[in-house]
């Protein structure tokens, strides 16, 4: 007989693409709006528009965001939209980070 | 010699929290809500002239138990056809520019906001507690107590209407404090709560208390929300 099967630890339902710093963050800012554009993104999240650029490539290959060029008055604008996958992502990525949390401080300090 | 963080910029709580501070920044960029507050309270205290000058008329009908001593008599429902005009009009308006300020503002700050959902809703509800308001001025008073200041007038009322799509507004904006401001300015509106001030019905100037008390409501709120939500601007080096 078999005992329950253990549960998977958290850090494995972590989505790669997801989980790192800035496109989590990107993510999290497309959630709170129905569009943001380029620059918002760049200052609030203090990258480089190459940088930005880059992972804003990954996550729309992902199929997590979309993007929209358009131009106020001569100006060159680009608009952000978190995809239905996108805020799934997110949730869960939430989700997964909480889990590890509890996870962590029910494990206590590690050892010395 | 090299200091480390508390938190690693990977570790899960740290995610958490910065998560949590963009979240809040977006959330603070896309919030104006001093604007509406400021025009629905001068939509609200521009009414003044048409109330003043708009007239009035009444549905009158017999109604068993309105005379004395439960004797039938006749009940008179008073209404204005310029007020049922104006405020349509007004709100509808007001709605619009507020929509195209929003809209402004976001092209400028670089997020956009969930306007369209409270522009459509105010203009949604006006109409329909103006349609309210109309049949229920045109239809006979059944009831002793269908007066001036009737249950159904007062939810049909356009204060009534402005109170309701600020609800929209404070879950667009998910802005607890616009959410008890609209409570609180509601249950003032629907109590018809007037501070101890009432001049008689039929004087000329009735309708002063009303207005000022839900207008003021309106403006201090704008005001307080412009105070808490102006630009915070840097240090000066």
């Amino acid at each position: 007989m078999t005992g329950p099967a253990p549960r998977a630890h958290p850090a494995n339902g972590l989505n790669d693409v997801v989980h790192q710093r800035v496109r989590l963050g990107i993510l999290t800012i497309a959630h709170e709006a129905p569009r943001v554009e380029f620059g918002y993104l760049r200052t609030n999240l203090e990258l480089s528009a190459g940088n930005l650029s880059q992972h804003l490539g990954v996550l729309e290959n992902a199929g997590l965001v979309t993007l929209e060029k358009g131009y106020a008055g001569k100006r060159a604008r680009t608009w952000v939209t978190i995809t239905k996958a996108g805020q799934a992502a997110l949730a869960e990525e939430i989700t997964q980070l909480k889990l590890l949390i509890s996870r962590i401080d029910r494990a206590g300090p590690p050892p010395e | 010699m090299t200091t480390e963080p508390a938190y690693p910029a990977d570790d899960p709580r740290r995610l958490l929290l910065d998560t949590r501070a963009l979240a809040q920044r977006a959330r603070r960029a896309q919030r104006a809500t001093w604007f509406p507050l400021l025009v629905l309270a001068a939509v609200t205290f521009a009414a003044t002239p048409v109330y003043l000058y708009g007239g009035y008329q009444a549905t009158c009908a017999a109604v068993p138990g309105a005379g004395p001593l439960g004797a039938p008599g006749r009940v008179c429902l008073a209404y204005s056809d310029a007020q049922l005009a104006y405020w349509p009009i007004a709100l509808v308006l007001a709605y619009a520019a507020i929509a195209a300020f929003y809209i402004r503002r976001s092209w400028a700050r670089g997020i956009e906001t969930r306007v369209r959902p409270y522009a459509m809703a105010g203009i949604i509800i006006a109409v329909a507690l103006t349609g309210a308001a109309i049949w229920e001025a045109h239809s006979p008073p059944v009831r002793p107590d269908m007066g001036l200041t009737s249950l159904g007038l007062r939810l049909a009322a356009a204060p009534v209407a402005i109170g309701l799509a600020l609800l929209v507004l404070a879950w667009a904006e998910r802005n607890r404090a616009l959410l008890v401001l609209t409570a609180a300015y509601l249950a003032v509106v629907l109590a018809h709560f007037s501070f101890g001030w009432v001049i008689e019905p039929g004087l000329r100037w009735y309708f002063v208390p009303r207005l000022v008390i839900d207008g003021s409501i309106l403006l201090l709120g704008g005001i307080g929300f412009a105070l808490a939500q102006r630009p915070l601007r840097s240090p000066a080096p």
